[in-house]
């Protein structure tokens, strides 16, 4: 007997109805995505579980103003990132949002455990904008208009965006990679 | 076909980001790759683009530190014992009492319409007070019983997280 997963749009309809059991399920399937996305736009684990927690509440009180259930992973992430940014707009000044990542300085000869972190630091040093859509692009596999969606900007904007840190991030893990490929990793 | 055949027409490069992020249409994609197959500029840029996103994929995800989980409205939704000793059923149940009693003392004396009143209301107060009385044991009993569980669940997440 094939046993058909209950797909999230069945979820949704169930949440809907206020059926908090099938809410919660849908969280369990999105909750770490989410998490990760915030932890890594917000860079604080407590701050990344509070918006979470945030964004999933928030999506429950709006799941009726969904419109295309089949789009719920893009909603979930517009909401996310309002909530992101909303969060950082509240903790930091609007000058430090905006702020230009710095000359790559990262230690070239790096133990491979380090690597990851390495990757953190570099993504730490683009600016919010730069750094949300390498998120969406690289980890959480969103297609450029899907991404226009959630961050409320044009295509082009989205496509700007990710190619200046792309350029960034290249420079700035050259070092790494070189010693890598020499086997100094 | 190398990389000078786009001087005069800059705009027709390939997009080697859109290459590499799979944002190409599948025809673009051909184009794209016969020109990378003969083009060595092309072909170590976008080696170092892959390269590039190699590293970024070193970057795990990390566990939640805890779940989210959000809790059913059914908490606040009354018990089936609460619903038993719902007022309206109670109320019921008093004025069946009562009737009961009434129609006890009427049958026992033969005499439906001469028990004076405060006698009547006497009994009445008697039968309710008992009523009451049993429902509140009954209550009480239920909360022990739900606190006992309570505690046998805690014990059970205390033991299980001091094992780990």
């Amino acid at each position: 007997m094939i046993f058909r997963e209950v797909e999230d749009p069945d979820l949704i309809a169930k949440a809907r109805r206020g059926d908090v059991e099938a809410y919660n399920l849908l969280v369990s399937r999105w909750e770490k995505r989410v998490f990760n996305y915030l932890l890594r736009l917000v860079s604080n684990r407590e701050d990344a579980l509070d918006v979470s927690q945030e964004v999933f509440l928030k999506a429950y009180q709006s799941l009726p103003k969904l419109d295309d259930p089949a789009r719920f992973s893009g909603w979930l992430f517009r909401i996310a990132h309002n909530e992101a940014f909303s969060m950082l707009r509240r903790k930091r000044p609007e000058t430090e949002l905006a702020g230009e990542p710095r000359p790559a300085d990262l230690n070239p000869r790096l133990l491979p455990m380090e690597l990851s972190m390495a990757v953190e630091t570099a993504l730490g040093r683009l600016n919010p904008d730069q750094r949300e859509a390498v998120l969406l692009k690289v980890y959480q596999g969103f297609k450029f208009e899907e991404m226009a969606e959630i961050l409320e900007c044009p295509v082009s904007t989205v496509k700007s965006r990710l190619y200046t840190a792309l350029d960034l991030l290249k420079a700035m893990l050259a070092p790494m990679q070189k010693a890598a490929l020499r086997g100094e990793l | 076909m190398n990389c000078s055949s786009f001087d005069s027409k800059p705009e027709s490069k390939p997009d080697w980001k859109a290459y590499v992020l799979r944002e190409m249409s599948a025809d673009a994609a051909l184009q794209a790759e016969a020109h990378l197959a003969t083009c060595s500029i092309c072909h170590e840029e976008v080696a170092t683009l892959r390269l590039t996103l190699d590293t970024l994929s070193t970057l795990r995800d990390e566990e939640m530190p805890r779940r989210i989980a959000f809790v059913s409205d059914k908490v606040f939704e009354p018990r089936w014992w609460q619903r038993v000793f719902s007022p309206t059923l109670a109320a019921g149940a008093l004025v069946a009492a009562a009737i009961l009693v009434h129609g006890s003392i009427s049958m026992w004396t033969g005499r439906p319409s001469q028990i004076p009143q405060a006698q009547v209301d006497a009994a009445v107060a008697k039968a309710v007070a008992q009523v009451e009385a049993r429902h509140m044991q009954e209550i009480q009993a239920a909360y022990e019983q739900l606190d006992m569980r309570d505690k046998q669940v805690a014990n059970l997440v205390r033991n299980a997280m001091l094992s780990q």
